[in-house]
């Protein structure tokens, strides 16, 4: 676990930073709930708008503190930061440390390709996980002062389905990375993982077809409102079997190839 | 188990439609130190980084310390110390940080070894990695390469952007692990930088051996580059031009002083001995390189 741990060691400054946006984006939505989706300021709203721009947006589920913090957080500005931030390290790990060169001497010590993209990985998923705690507990503090009246466990659902949403995009990039080798493949994939989610996801609500949405790792991880009816297995195991899966393909192809080399 | 630290049988390494290696064969012995040279873009490093499974091999085979690189996998890597040719090192972390580090990957590593090697390279271990000159890197590398004593040291240019104490502390460190009985691997595109530490030389040109042999045999080939400034004298040019193993004379004379440039393949004993008799300003013989010239030689012998 030395990759692992040196990792996270040479990430402290990036994490911190991480964490105090993810804290502000919190700080700048949760305590207005009681003045704007509590207010019934949002009914104005909602006459005000076509139900499918309500629905785009989330507008329709503001009246409720669960309903709230999803439209802004879980399913919009969190897993944004999220999603990039992710990216980011998952993008840097393999394929940003094999084009800056430095992965050649790391290579040539006593480690495996496999080790490499696990501790990859693994890195990647912990801070991720710190990242999802700082926002839920934030949010959770918060859960008084704004009204929010959230149910525990459905935080937490929301938490892990937020969470794995993001690892998945970051695994993605892990993907690319150890498949390519270029940082561009590896944020590219990463980033057609995440946006297409939520395009996938947008377009199929639009257009009410079940069918598309089910498609996308989006749906997985929100489709059945994680943050009002709890825990859907179904849609995490979804998510972790396709994080899995590309984590796989990307040590698979790393074990194989050659370092791009100078 | 072989008595040979490297055995390479028709090494074949092409990256799309540029062929890096045709055809190497190669067999370094335990206990010996071997250069490898060759000019730059010969293949020198794409053999080395193949022994260490940076790369693979697009045919023949290769075995370091008896085992296949592949399938002797992190095992068979903490038994090598590896100084890649372009070393790159980046990061906020300090010299003594990252070599701890890589410590942990390859050790054990013996107490105070790294602070022992980095005194002697002169290389501060408190400084940040990201911050180090090029000295200083290759310098962290040379001692990450020997901090856990490995059988095989495969060393990829070790001596380049060294300067010379501290080239000599490197041979010394060579010399040390040779007595010890560990097997050195290392490349140069100058000869004369691993002269004082190779028992055996192979010339690598295009991706092939053009040729093996002791220090003295293939000494025999190589040419220097000499320039001088000589006051005018009668009889200079003559005596010039009556040298053996000599090419590419030129002479400027101008103000009683005469600029002169040649090529001298071998040993310089008779020019300087012939140029003892004339009034010498200046003097210089250059480290003999391996330039195209050179590899010319080889390469008509080879066939």
């Amino acid at each position: 676990m030395n990759l692992f741990r040196r990792e996270l060691r040479e990430g402290r400054a990036g994490l911190l930073g991480w964490s105090a946006g993810i804290a502000a984006t919190v700080l700048m939505y949760v305590p207005f709930y009681p003045s704007v989706g509590g207010s019934g300021m949002m009914s104005a709203y909602l006459e005000a708008f076509s139900p499918e721009v309500s629905r785009l947006f989330g507008l329709d589920r503001m009246a409720s503190g669960a309903g709230y913090v999803q439209a802004t957080y879980f399913g919009l500005l969190g897993f944004l930061l999220l999603a990039i931030a992710a990216i980011t390290w998952g993008a840097r790990s393999i394929a940003g440390a094999e084009a800056a060169g430095t992965l050649e001497l790391t290579l040539a010590h006593g480690v495996t390709r496999w080790q490499v993209v696990t501790e990859s990985a693994l890195a990647m998923l912990s801070r991720l996980a710190v990242l999802c705690a700082v926002g839920s507990v934030l949010i959770w503090a918060l859960d008084g002062p704004a009204r929010l009246a959230l149910e525990p466990v459905n935080l937490v659902a929301a938490t892990v389905a937020l969470f794995l949403l993001t690892a998945l995009a970051g695994a993605a990039a892990i993907c690319g990375g150890a498949v390519s080798g270029r940082p561009a493949v590896a944020t590219g994939l990463g980033a057609a993982v995440a946006v297409g989610a939520y395009v996938l996801d947008a377009v199929a609500d639009l257009t009410a077809a079940r069918w598309l949405a089910r498609l996308s790792p989006y749906d997985w991880a929100f489709g059945r409102d994680p943050i009002t009816t709890g825990f859907d297995a179904g849609g995490l195991a979804l998510l972790a079997a396709a994080v899995a899966a590309l984590l796989l393909l990307g040590g698979w192809r790393f074990a194989r190839r050659d370092l791009m080399v100078g | 188990m072989t008595s040979a630290a490297i055995v390479a049988e028709g090494l074949v390494k092409r990256y799309g439609a540029a062929t890096a290696l045709r055809g190497l064969d190669l067999e370094v012995g335990r206990g010996e130190v071997f250069g490898l040279i060759g000019p730059n873009g010969a293949g020198k490093t794409t053999a080395m980084r193949i022994m260490l499974d940076i790369v693979r091999p697009t045919a023949g085979t290769v075995r370091v310390l008896g085992d296949d690189p592949r399938e002797g996998g992190a095992a068979l890597r903490r038994r090598v110390g590896y100084l890649p040719g372009e070393l790159r090192l980046e990061g906020r972390a300090r010299v003594g940080e990252l070599l701890e580090h890589l410590a942990r990957l390859s050790g054990p590593v013996a107490p105070g070894a790294i602070e022992r090697l980095a005194e002697r390279l002169g290389l501060d271990l408190g400084r940040r990695v990201g911050s180090l000159s090029k000295g200083n890197k290759q310098k962290l590398g040379l001692v990450q390469a020997f901090m856990h004593e490995p059988e095989l040291l495969i060393l990829d240019e070790p001596t380049s952007g060294l300067d010379p104490l501290v080239q000599q502390e490197f041979i010394a460190l060579v010399r040390e692990a040779k007595e010890s009985g560990r097997t050195v691997f290392l490349s140069s595109h100058v000869l004369g930088e691993i002269e004082q530490a190779a028992d055996r030389v192979g010339i690598l040109d295009r991706g092939e051996l053009v040729r093996v042999g002791t220090l003295d045999e293939v000494r025999v080939g190589r040419q220097r580059h000499v320039r001088a400034t000589v006051g005018s004298a009668p009889g200079l040019r003559d005596a010039l031009a009556a040298l053996e193993r000599t090419r590419d004379l030129r002479i400027d004379e101008r103000d009683g002083e005469a600029r002169l440039s040649l090529v001298v393949e071998g040993d310089v004993d008779h020019l300087v001995k012939a140029l003892s008799r004339f009034e010498v300003r200046d003097l210089l013989i250059e480290e003999p390189e391996l330039t195209d010239a050179v590899i010319g030689y080889y390469r008509g012998e080879a066939k």
